[in-house]
């Protein structure tokens, strides 16, 4: 039996961890044992707030270390893709890899300081229901940008799948091609409104 | 009154936060201050408390009493919290602080609530009312981040009995806070007399009762005549800035009677700006919104050219009606400016001149940041994004089963 497509809402309130690093080292330390809630804020705290960081680095780890002359690391840490993974922790590693194996830069002295922050989050269901691909598109529309967020993003995580929302039922529904094109849009080449409209222009293409 | 904010964001945000409240609808809050008017605290209670009674939740405030002395003692811990002082933390201070909480204790009920909001240390004491059951939260609207060592040991009685704190910036955060510690910037609001629209003519109308030439590019800072404000620095700025570019200095902001430091500095401004008439140094009373809206709206480059600031609000209001805002590299003001992208972060009076030169020369380039800077406070710095905040806090508060252990000894022995 065809399943029915429940729209949710994500909402994020921040939460400070405590611990606030001022040097590459104590960054590497804190990034092996902080909170899973605290990478996934980082990762994409960004786009989900819009205008948050400049857009040519793709996450605050990123950003961070490019503001304090790490610029070769700044740019490898942006090129984690977290929508290559299901798990927070495999992105985690991965970042640790970077970090861990990059001898080339000379040590600084004491960076500005990065807060590790963590985040609340709040799952709703918004009461939009599709059974079918007019009522997707419709309830598409109605949704927010958090909503975009949750289904294309954040789900994954929780699902520990590398599928989005939206393509697992195109694709259970039959709408193959449509499912894939969602699957490899460039989330961090727009903001979330673009991404909305970009997803809708898939849909209602022929 | 909700919908009314709807045009500023959009319905799915007035949705969610329907969705957000629905869950709640059968709860309590309580919202604990020291005064109905005047400061930033009931601004913000004025407007977002009967948001929450609109979304179904049932809220109220209420503002503990006190004589001279009890606010001179609050007045004396805020300071200390903020950073060590040169007077300190006396016995007889910490007993004039508990007599006034013991007696409010009898004129607030808090019991029938299931969330207390307290607002800043004047009412903190009152959580020794708290019931099994009750959340109780402390919204901190100071930068705690070095307090005076005995002003925190004495809060501190009182703040581990609260499920989570809130402050404005990570930044603010005393490391030695052992309870949830969430971080909720201040927000604006679009609909209040500070940052409505206003016609031009409105705008122009305004400008000319002060005697300003709309006709000239405007540099304007808004702040209180304050040397942490760097007034003196703005000055500086725009003299470099005039060299090359015929425009107008205004600094508006407010002094009462009473202030000294704030008589003192006008005068410095005034004093160092004699002779030029595009100098404009304007002391408003403080009830001048529509003045400063008007103000906002018309300037062409905007500063907050401040040496330390807390949060700085104000460099939000003129992000909202898109002015790529110069900002003082510091406090509050460097989560709000995205350096490069909604404004620029500066350092020095050379690096704000700078700017200002390149904005003043550049149409487009104020056009982009000052769109960019919009879409900023819209996601970041609206009420609408407060009052989801203080729903999802209550949801975290309430659905929590690790928190909220009720009661506690009032620290009598702080000290």
């Amino acid at each position: 039996m065809k399943e029915s497509f429940l729209f949710k809402t994500e909402l994020w309130v921040p939460l400070y961890t405590g611990l606030k690093v001022d040097n590459l080292q104590d960054f590497i330390r804190t990034m092996r044992t902080v909170d899973a809630q605290s990478i996934l804020y980082h990762l994409y705290i960004n786009f989900f707030n819009y205008h948050s960081l400049p857009s040519y680095y793709a996450n605050s780890f990123a950003y961070w270390l490019y503001m304090n002359g790490y610029r070769t690391l700044a740019e490898k840490i942006s090129l984690i893709d977290p929508t290559d993974y299901f798990d927070l922790e495999e992105v985690r590693q991965s970042m640790l890899g970077i970090l861990e194996d990059y001898k080339d830069e000379k040590v600084k002295g004491t960076l500005e300081p990065f807060y590790f922050m963590s985040v609340y989050r709040k799952v709703l269901e918004t009461g939009d229901i599709a059974r079918d691909i007019d009522e997707f598109i419709r309830g598409l529309r109605n949704s927010s940008i958090n909503s975009i967020f949750y289904h294309l993003i954040t789900s994954r995580v929780e699902k520990k799948r590398l599928i989005n929302d939206y393509s697992q039922w195109l694709m259970n529904e039959g709408y193959a091609k449509k499912a894939e094109e969602i699957s490899k849009l460039n989330i961090y080449a727009f903001n979330l409104y673009e991404l909305k409209e970009e997803i809708l222009r898939i849909l209602e293409e022929g | 009154m909700i919908e009314a904010y709807a045009p500023y964001t959009n319905e799915e945000t007035i949705r969610e936060l329907e969705l957000l409240a629905k869950e709640l609808k059968d709860i309590k809050v309580l919202h604990v201050n020291s005064t109905k008017e005047g400061g930033g605290v009931a601004e913000i209670l004025t407007r977002l408390v009967p948001l929450m009674n609109e979304l179904g939740i049932k809220t109220d405030w209420k503002v503990i009493k006190g004589d001279e002395e009890f606010f001179r003692t609050t007045k004396k811990i805020h300071n200390l919290l903020h950073m060590p002082q040169q007077e300190t933390l006396e016995s007889s201070d910490l007993i004039n602080y508990l007599r006034t909480t013991y007696e409010n204790l009898n004129l607030i009920d808090t019991e029938n609530y299931d969330v207390v909001f307290i607002h800043d240390p004047q009412p903190m004491g009152l959580v020794v009312k708290k019931q099994k059951g009750q959340r109780w939260l402390w919204r901190c609207h100071i930068d705690t981040s070095t307090p005076d060592q005995k002003a925190w040991e004495f809060i501190e009685g009182f703040l581990n009995a609260y499920d989570a704190a809130v402050f404005h910036i990570p930044e603010f955060v005393y490391r030695g806070v052992k309870i949830p510690a969430f971080v909720i910037p201040p927000s604006i609001d679009p609909i209040h007399p500070k940052n409505m629209e206003l016609k031009e003519e409105q705008s122009k109308d305004i400008l000319e009762r002060l005697g300003i030439d709309s006709r000239k590019p405007m540099l304007l800072q808004v702040s209180r005549f304050d040397r942490l404000k760097d007034p003196l620095g703005f000055y500086q700025a725009y003299k470099l800035v005039k060299k090359k570019y015929d425009c107008s200095f205004v600094l508006a902001g407010s002094f009462a009677p009473d202030d000294p430091e704030g008589q003192e500095v006008y005068t410095e401004v005034l004093n160092a700006a004699v002779g030029d008439k595009d100098v404009h140094v304007l002391n408003l009373p403080p009830t001048s919104h529509v003045e400063i809206n008007a103000l906002q709206r018309s300037a062409t480059v905007v500063f907050q050219k401040s040496i330390r600031e807390g949060f700085g609000l104000v460099v939000s209001e003129a992000m909202w009606k898109r002015k790529a805002v110069i900002g003082g590299n510091t406090g509050g003001i460097r989560r709000q400016i995205v350096d490069g992208l909604t404004g620029y972060l500066v350092n020095t009076v050379e690096g704000a001149a700078f700017r200002a030169k390149h904005l003043l020369a550049d149409r487009s380039l104020r056009e982009v940041l000052g769109e960019n800077a919009k879409e900023r406070v819209r996601h970041r710095f609206l009420i609408t994004r407060h009052l989801k905040d203080w729903l999802l806090l209550m949801s975290f508060l309430l659905g929590s089963s690790q928190i909220g252990t009720g009661g506690l000894e009032p620290p009598t022995s702080a000290l």
